[in-house]
Order: structure tokens, then sequence, then C-alpha cells
């Protein structure tokens, strides 16, 4: 029985080390941009894309197929960004909705135009099970709760003592004072841009060994899991959305569990549903920020 | 007052009229056409749209097979495609654009019965024959035929004749009595519980934990967790293909491949499934309407036939339309015209030989067919067997 729930929150930790890793960029450009990037799950699905496109077709080693999935997702965010992103800055929210959902569409649609609608098989990464403190885990879960802490320590040195995390802080709480000061306000909501579709890309290439399917509208899932991490997390705040994907990851695993499979996707919402009525600023924010 | 009663009447019966004449050119032009317009409902995009592309490469490629010899009647057949993206509300409103805008006489579809349970009105409203080839649900015809819809058949065998098949496999020869559910929530996995329970207490067995995933689940490692403690002897699924391979490396994760066997169906003897997680494959019983390794001459031929145009083996959905096009040309052939109401006739008396054995349908409009069960023994699918089951209808 303890064994078990053990177990299950191992289990938890583990998905909750992938939600983190997605939700952190999706925070981040809210916090700069004001805008919920609702195509941020595409980019997690660009990054799988490319990796198993450099497996398929050129036959590389996985690492290599990492650096090549994040990579062409940072390009397309480059474009991305420069045509829609930096254009969202200071417009209002609709804006924001509108062209993330269209932006959402056009990059799913034309993966399956690429590639065809059906599942591809992800034949990458370390699926060996291994056996740790007597649970077993395939070595590619040990990898994604690795690179998802180096990610949270990497960010929040970068926001806290780095110059471009300082200004992207900056933009997060006053976009006038910024242009007032001289921060090129642009061009770091470009920059926050390319680095949270990055992490997603980075996101989705650890998964999918341990997923194996890999198809165009894969991304959609990832962003109704994450918007729900972000809220409970407080919009913008990145420490906050670590602690929020982990409760969410090891709270899916326990109700799969004990409750019943089906019943695990409606965790994200109904916890969702409780932070918005009791603390709609987040579980961690003491009071708005904005 | 009389005479604006009269001219409004006079308004509406020119309105009629009009209409009349429009609808009947319609039809005249969908007659002198010279072509039979067969309408293809599949998921061609969506978590499945691999079973949407077999089957209208299935389809296809019959259809070509009966053109190049010259047409039925001397009349060519038209595929139209229609994406339902495996979800009823796309598949209702691509039967409806089939039948309004591309004016078909035939349909068939879906792969998913939740799709086909949802189309089944719209084509009994439009008078439109529906012949399904691949979906499971026993519900789809207790309703047709003397169930009520008339415009529905079905040339697939259902869950009820699998559930009872694989389970009674399970049992008599496996001495399984402990059994664990996974499967998709849909109304095909969940169908196919149902009917596995109504026949737990023959074989004294009993199912111990139950748990139903949503279609583009990935993480199945606490669910697998669960079984691996609770003492079942095999999981029961009934779910799809594309979850199969993910299933399958988790099993290997928990600890279980190997040891405790997936029973059902869910395309466990495809290749690159077997491929994914080779240990625990095996052993995995399966029950299907056909696969590529069946022995008869026919499915043979269709195999071969197959591979070298697409360069890719058939799977079960290509094979099952492939031999429901096939078969409709026959019924279009007896009925000598692509009049609806004959065909449906035709259909009804047809006695057709499939590479599986010969169909005819009973009077709920539902084929006759057996069921194949193989089991995977040293990475290879083998075929145990064909079973044929008549259907139990509620009265």
């Amino acid at each position: 029985m303890f064994y078990t729930i053990i177990e299950q929150v191992v289990n938890g930790i583990v998905s909750g080390s992938v939600y983190a890793i997605v939700a952190v960029g999706m925070t981040m450009i809210f916090g700069v941009l004001r805008a919920i990037n609702f195509a941020h799950g595409e980019y997690y699905m660009l990054g799988t894309f490319g990796a198993w496109f450099a497996i398929e077709y050129f036959d590389l080693p996985y690492p290599v197929a990492v650096v090549i999935g994040v990579v062409a997702t940072a390009v397309i965010a480059v474009v991305v960004g420069n045509f829609v992103m930096q254009r969202i800055v200071g417009a209002p929210a609709e804006a924001g909705v509108l062209a993330t959902l269209g932006v959402a569409l056009i990059l799913q649609n034309t993966v399956i135009l690429a590639f065809g609608g059906s599942y591809k098989f992800f034949s990458g990464g370390y699926i060996e099970p291994v056996s740790v403190f007597g649970f077993t885990l395939a070595e590619q879960r040990i990898l994604i709760i690795i690179v998802g802490l180096i990610v949270f320590v990497g960010l929040e040195l970068m926001v806290t003592y780095s110059r471009m995390g300082k200004a992207m802080r900056a933009v997060s709480q006053n976009i006038e004072c910024c242009a007032v000061v001289g921060i090129d306000v642009r061009h770091i909501a470009l920059w926050t841009f390319i680095l949270g579709a990055g992490l997603a890309a980075l996101s989705g290439v650890l998964t999918a060994p341990v997923n194996v399917s890999v198809y165009g509208g894969m991304g959609e899932l990832i962003t109704f899991k994450t918007l729900p991490i972000i809220i409970m997390g407080g919009l913008g705040n990145v420490r906050g959305t670590f602690v929020a994907a982990m409760i969410l990851g090891i709270a899916e695993s326990l109700v799969a569990t004990y409750i019943g499979l089906q019943f695990r996707d409606t965790v994200g919402f109904a916890t969702l549903m409780l932070v918005l009525m009791w603390r709609p600023h987040g579980l961690f924010s003491a009071q708005a920020r904005f | 007052m009389t005479i604006e009663l009269s001219r409004r009447g006079f308004c509406i019966g020119t309105a009629l009229i009009g209409l009349q004449t429009i609808s009947s050119s319609a039809f005249a032009a969908r007659s002198e056409d010279g072509t039979v317009r067969l309408g293809l409902v599949a998921p061609t995009s969506g978590p499945n749209a691999r079973y949407g592309a077999f089957s209208l490469r299935g389809a296809q490629m019959a259809a070509k097979e009966i053109n190049d010899a010259g047409g039925v009647g001397g009349r060519k057949i038209n595929v139209m495609p229609g994406d339902s993206q495996g979800t009823p509300v796309e598949g209702v409103s691509a039967t409806r654009r089939l039948i309004d805008q591309d004016q078909v006489d035939f349909i068939i579809g879906d792969v998913s019965s939740s799709v086909t349970l949802a189309m089944q009105p719209v084509v009994e409203d439009a008078g439109v024959l529906l012949l399904n080839a691949a979906s499971s649900n026993p519900m789809i015809t207790y309703k047709a035929g003397v169930g009520g819809f008339k415009w529905t058949f079905r040339n697939y065998p259902t869950d009820e004749n699998r559930s009872l098949l694989v389970l009674q496999y399970a049992a008599e020869k496996k001495g399984f009595t402990k059994y664990s559910v996974l499967s998709v929530d849909t109304d095909y996995g969940r169908a196919a519980i149902q009917f596995t329970k109504k026949y737990l207490l023959r074989f004294k067995s009993e199912i111990l934990t139950e748990d139903y995933y949503k279609e583009g689940e990935v993480d199945f490692r606490s669910v697998l967790s669960k079984i691996r403690d609770s003492g079942a002897q095999a999981i029961i699924m009934y779910g799809n293909a594309d979850s199969a391979p993910i299933v399958g490396r988790q099993m290997m994760e928990v600890g279980i491949a190997g040891k405790i066997p997936l029973i059902g169906n869910a395309e466990f003897n495809t290749a690159s499934t077997i491929k994914a997680a080779p240990k625990a494959m095996e052993g995995a019983i399966e029950a299907a309407a056909w696969l590529p390794g069946y022995d008869s001459p026919k499915s043979k031929a269709f195999v071969d036939k197959f591979t070298a145009a697409y360069r890719e083996a058939p799977n079960n959905h290509a094979y099952v339309h492939w031999e429901t096009v096939h078969l409709l040309a026959k019924a279009i052939e007896q009925a000598k015209s692509i009049d609806r109401e004959k065909v449906r006739a035709a259909l009804s008396g047809i006695h057709y030989d499939s590479a599986v054995g010969e169909v005819t349908f009973d009077d709920h409009n539902q084929a006759r067919l057996p069921m194949i069960l193989l089991e995977i023994e040293g990475g290879t699918p083998v075929v145990k067997g064909a079973y044929k089951a008549e259907i139990d209808y509620p009265k």
C-alpha cells in the first residue's frame, strides 16, 4: 500500500517534470506579452517532429536529434515571433487569443499536410527500464527529471542575475516604464517567445521516446494540460509554475490509480476551478501583480 | 380575404413545383452521370487517421479493380471520401456533405462505432444505403433491419462475438479467471467490456480492476502498476492500434511484460507494435475480423496486390473496405441497377464469397462472419482458428 503510493508519487513527479518544462515557457511568454499562447503545445509537437524527422530520414543518433528538434523549433519561433508575437505587445487581449489560436491551426495543419495525419513511431531514446530504490523506470524518465531540474535552476539564475532576465522581469511588471528607461520591449518579447517555444520543443523531444507516438494533433492535449498549471502557478510566476506542475502530475497519478484512468484529465480542470474560486491570482502570489 | 389566401396558396404551390423541378433535375443529373457514386466516410485525420488511410486505400484499390474490369453494369465506381476525424460531429457533417453536395447513392463508413451510430439516423432520413465495414459495436445492428433502421447494413463481426470468443479462448486454453480491464473510453471499448461481463459467469471469471483511457492518452504507468499489484492473470484491452505500442512499452517499464498478457483487440499483431515492445506482446491473444497472415488464396492475393501497390502490408481496415466495395458491387450487379431500393433488396439476399468465407445477412442486416483468433508466439502472430457465432438479439 505504502509502496504503491510512493511509486505513484514518483510517476507523478515524472509527468510533473514534463508539464513543468512546457508550462514555464508559456508562463514567461504570458508575463512579457500578457497573452496566453494557445499555440504552445504546437511547439512541443514541432520539437518532437523535428527529432523524429532527423531519426527517420537521416538516421541520426538521439542526442543529435534532440538538438535538431529544438533548433528547428527555435527557427520557426523566430519567424512566428517576428511576424505575430511582437505585434501582440500592448495590443488588446483578444488579439493575442485570436493570433495564437490561428498560429496553432496553421502549424498543426502544415505538419499534417507535410507528413500526413497518421501516427508516427518514434524509435530513439533510452527506454531500457532500470531499477532505482526498488522502482523500475525507463532511463529516459530519469533523464526527464534531471533535465527538468537543470532547466529550472538555470531559469531562476537567468531571471535573477542576467541582464536579459532582469529585462524580462521588468517588462512583465511595466511595459511603459521599460520603454522610458530604454529597454527594447519588442526585442525582449521576441527572445522570451523563442526561449519559451524552445523549452516546449525540448520537453516534446524528451518525452517522445516514452510516449512512442508522434502525430500532428499531439500539441492540443499539451496546451490544455498546461493552461491550468500556469493559472495555478500564478501567471508569469516561474517558481509557482514548477510547484503547480508537480502538484498536478502527482494528483493525476493518484487519481488514475485510486479512482480510475478515465477521470485523470478532469483533475487539472477541477483544481483550476477551485483555485479560481479561492485564489484567483494563483496558489503562490500574495496579491495581484498587475 | 379568400383571394389573399389563394394567392398565398398559389405562391407556395409555385415554390413547391420549383423545388420539385430542382430536386428531380438533380436526380436526373446523378443518374445520367453514368457512375456509381460511393461515399466513403473514414477518419483521415485525428487520432484514428491510420485506420482512415488504410480504409481509403482498400476501397480505392477495390474500385480500381472493378473499374479496370469494365465497372459494374458498365458503370465506373467513383469513391468520394469524407473525413470523420473519428468524431460523431464531424462524421455526421461529412455524411451530410456526401449526401447533399456529392449526391452519393451509397455510403461505406465509419471505422469508429460512435461515428457510425450517429450516421445511422442521417442516412435513414435521406434513404441512402449505409454499408458499414469496420465498426464493431453490437448496437449498430441491434437497431438495424427488423430493429428499426432499414438502410443500415454491416459487413463486420461485432464485439459481442469477439468478447465471447476471446473470453472462451482465454478460459479454456489458458485457464485464466482473473482479469484487469484497460480499454478505450469510446462506444467500442466500453461495449466490448459490457459484453465481456455478460459472459464472465459462464467461465467462472472475474474482473479485478477496470479502467478506460481517453484516445491520445500516453501515460499508462499508474494504471499498469495497479494492475501489476492486483493479481490479474491477463489484461483485457479493447483499444486502438496507436495505443498498443505505448501500453506495451510501459508494461516493460513497470515489469509486467511477459507475465501478464494482453487479450482482446488493438492490433497487437502488427509488426511495428511487436517491434516496439516484443516482450510485452508475447502471449497476446487477439480476435480479428481478418489479418494479413490468414491462409486463403483470395486473402493472400489481396495482401500481395496491396503490398505491391502501396509498399506497406494491409491491415484489417484495408481488407474489410476492399472486400465491402466488392460486396456492394456484386449487390449492384445482381440488382441490375443503382436504384437504392433494388440494391438494398439484393444485399439482403446476397451470397457472397469473401476471403474468410461466405457472407450472408441476417434479419438485422448483420453479416454472418467468422472471427480469427491468434496468439503471438516467439514474436510472430500464430492463427489459432476461425470461429463463428450467431448473435442473440434481445427480444
